[in-house]
């Protein structure tokens, strides 16, 4: 609770130091706007010219797009500290100044960062989620929210996970920016779109060991009535903890990690 | 039991060089940051920590202060192993390091102290009374609602004091904090440590190259080199085994007649003014002032003992530093 409480304190002060610059403020987010609106662009393209992917309509695709953005935008929004520079915190000796103080490692890195300019993507991805719905008229329904709600929370554990792969390497002074930049940037471009549409190496990238098809794409099919790969019922429900999962793992991967750091140390 | 003590303290870096043509592996090269390095503490005591760059001063700090695990080697600060018990251990310590902020850039320093207090669970009646005694003191009071990229260096450095004494910590580290500050703040900043080691009876550990912050604040200090410890007591017993020479400036009216100085001393010559150098050992005040006064008639005479960096230079020379 007391974690809880040091990490809403934190944002609220990270919010005000990032609202010092208003005018860059804006124009970053505005950016960012346009950015994801291109990506959610080249989903409506390929809709127009095929109507459809498989067995997903338009309206599914666009659902899919905007499982995946809502994600991860959060993630990027409020676990900047992590998804953030983290090789940055170690070169500037501010990981030092968290080991001073008497909280967990993680709660510090976790509070040291906020990335408010993404709210302009999770509004692309809004955006697109509630067109999707339109499009391939889903009804809502009490258990489809709490399918949607645990696919959105898991992803972002995942996303974290994920990102926390990086952190360890920087630790270990290895420059891995692009290896792992494969399957966090990399993933959320792929699994804008359904993982039946790629091929079987891609498929078991996805499916098992970045498994952002587990925790966002089943739901979503589920929600949109088309299991994917046959996963329904409860099943469904089961799949996204896979997100729970992996985060567990990378966490205790990272507290190794910072007893590494603190017996080699800058 | 002293409050801290460091029982044989070992720590190595391993560096890894760049790789030379020709060869499919790099080089590693192991850094010797600390080897076999003792000492005790008292609660209240103020110690000066001095050697030169890359001696282990910062290792031995971070040691202490919990960023850091030895490869061997015990240490104790207040009953706590720091790298073991590090959440209890940080509660009771501040650092202040003279190069790098740790509060919050952007924001009035007001909103930095508040989230310390969430940090550190200070009770709002405690931290009220300690921010009211600090800004006091400090001379913070109108600058609480500036953010610290908009504030003076010596006014960054009050404020990062501040907020490393905030919790009330029983032991405050400090790496070179007066580093780059005018004459002005030094005085302030050094008078009020002197005041909170004396009325809060804090532990501070000064970690410096301002020979003048140690003579003004500290009994001790700590000599160390190459990861050992080489001197470990009072500054003026440690400067007296270096502190072997004079220096006098003198003007005469004319010309004078300096042949007969003997060769033991040097001479040096700028404009109007002669400066001599000599040991007394050798050669004792009195004959040297007699020699000068035979050589013409002196218009004005000052006797100088050797500047503190010099000796600390000459010191770190002899001891092959």
């Amino acid at each position: 609770m007391n974690t809880l409480k040091l990490y809403l304190h934190s944002m609220k002060v990270l919010l005000k130091s990032q609202m010092q610059y208003p005018f860059s403020f804006c124009l970053q987010t505005l950016a960012q706007i346009v950015m994801e609106a291109g990506e959610m662009l080249a989903v409506l393209l390929i809709v127009n010219r095929f109507q459809a992917l498989n067995q997903w309509t338009g309206g599914d695709l666009l659902f899919f797009f905007g499982m995946m953005s809502i994600s991860f935008y959060l993630t990027e929004c409020f676990g900047r500290g992590i998804t953030g520079n983290f090789a940055a915190l170690i070169r500037s000796g501010n990981l030092d100044t968290f080991f001073l103080r008497p909280r967990g490692i993680m709660t510090q890195v976790l509070c040291h960062a906020i990335d408010p300019r993404r709210i302009g993507c999770i509004a692309v991805g809004v955006a697109a989620l509630v067109l999707g719905c339109q499009q391939s008229q889903v009804q809502w329904n009490g258990m489809k929210i709490f399918l949607f709600t645990e696919a959105i929370f898991f992803g972002m554990l995942l996303i974290l996970g994920l990102f926390l792969i990086e952190a360890v390497f920087a630790v270990h002074s290895v420059k891995s920016i692009e290896l792992v930049n494969a399957v966090t940037y990399g993933g959320r471009s792929a699994c804008q779109y359904p993982i039946d549409a790629y091929p079987g190496p891609l498929r078991v990238l996805f499916g098992t060991l970045a498994p952002f098809a587990l925790v966002l794409q089943v739901p979503s099919a589920v929600i949109l009535g088309k299991p994917l790969l046959g996963i329904d019922g409860v099943a469904a429900f089961l799949c996204p903890l896979s997100g729970l999962v992996f985060f567990v793992i990378m966490y205790f991967v990272f507290q190794k990690a910072m007893k590494f750091y603190r017996s080699t140390g800058s | 039991m002293h409050f801290i003590e460091v029982e044989h303290l070992n720590k190595s870096f391993t560096v890894r060089k760049k790789r030379e043509k020709g060869r499919f592996l790099r080089e590693k090269s192991i850094i010797h940051a600390l080897q076999d390095v003792s000492f005790h503490v008292d609660e209240g005591e103020l110690i000066g920590y001095i050697g030169p760059n890359g001696a282990g001063k910062s290792t031995s700090v971070k040691i202490l202060s919990g960023i850091l695990t030895p490869d061997s080697g015990r240490a104790s600060v207040g009953g706590l192993t720091p790298w073991t018990d590090r959440k209890t251990h940080v509660q009771h310590i501040g650092v202040v390091f003279g190069q790098r902020m740790q509060l919050w850039w952007d924001v009035p320093i007001i909103d930095s102290y508040r989230l310390l207090k969430d940090i550190y669970k200070v009770q709002k009646g405690a931290f009220e009374n300690r921010l009211e005694e600090l800004t006091d003191a400090l001379d913070l009071k109108n600058l609480l609602a500036t953010p610290l990229r908009l504030m003076s260096l010596g006014q960054r450095m009050r404020a990062e004091l501040c907020g490393s004494l905030l919790h009330s910590p029983r032991l405050l580290f400090l790496d070179e904090p007066t580093i780059g500050l005018d004459a002005v703040s030094k005085l302030k900043l050094r008078e009020f440590l002197l005041k909170e080691n004396r009325e809060k009876g804090t532990t501070v550990l000064l970690t410096t190259h301002d020979m003048e912050d140690i003579a003004a604040l500290c009994q001790r200090v700590m000599v160390l080199g190459h990861g050992k410890k080489l001197y470990d007591g009072q500054l003026p017993e440690l400067l007296s085994r270096y502190d072997t020479q004079r220096t006098i400036h003198v003007r005469y009216d004319a010309p004078p007649d300096l042949s007969s100085l003997p060769e033991s001393c040097t001479l040096q010559k700028d404009g109007d003014n002669f400066i001599i150098t000599y040991e007394p050992a050798r050669i004792p005040t009195s004959d040297m002032l007699s020699l000068l006064q035979k050589a013409g008639a002196m218009q004005e005479m000052t006797a100088q003992s050797q500047n503190v960096d010099l000796l600390i230079a000459r010191m770190y020379r002899e001891m092959d530093l």
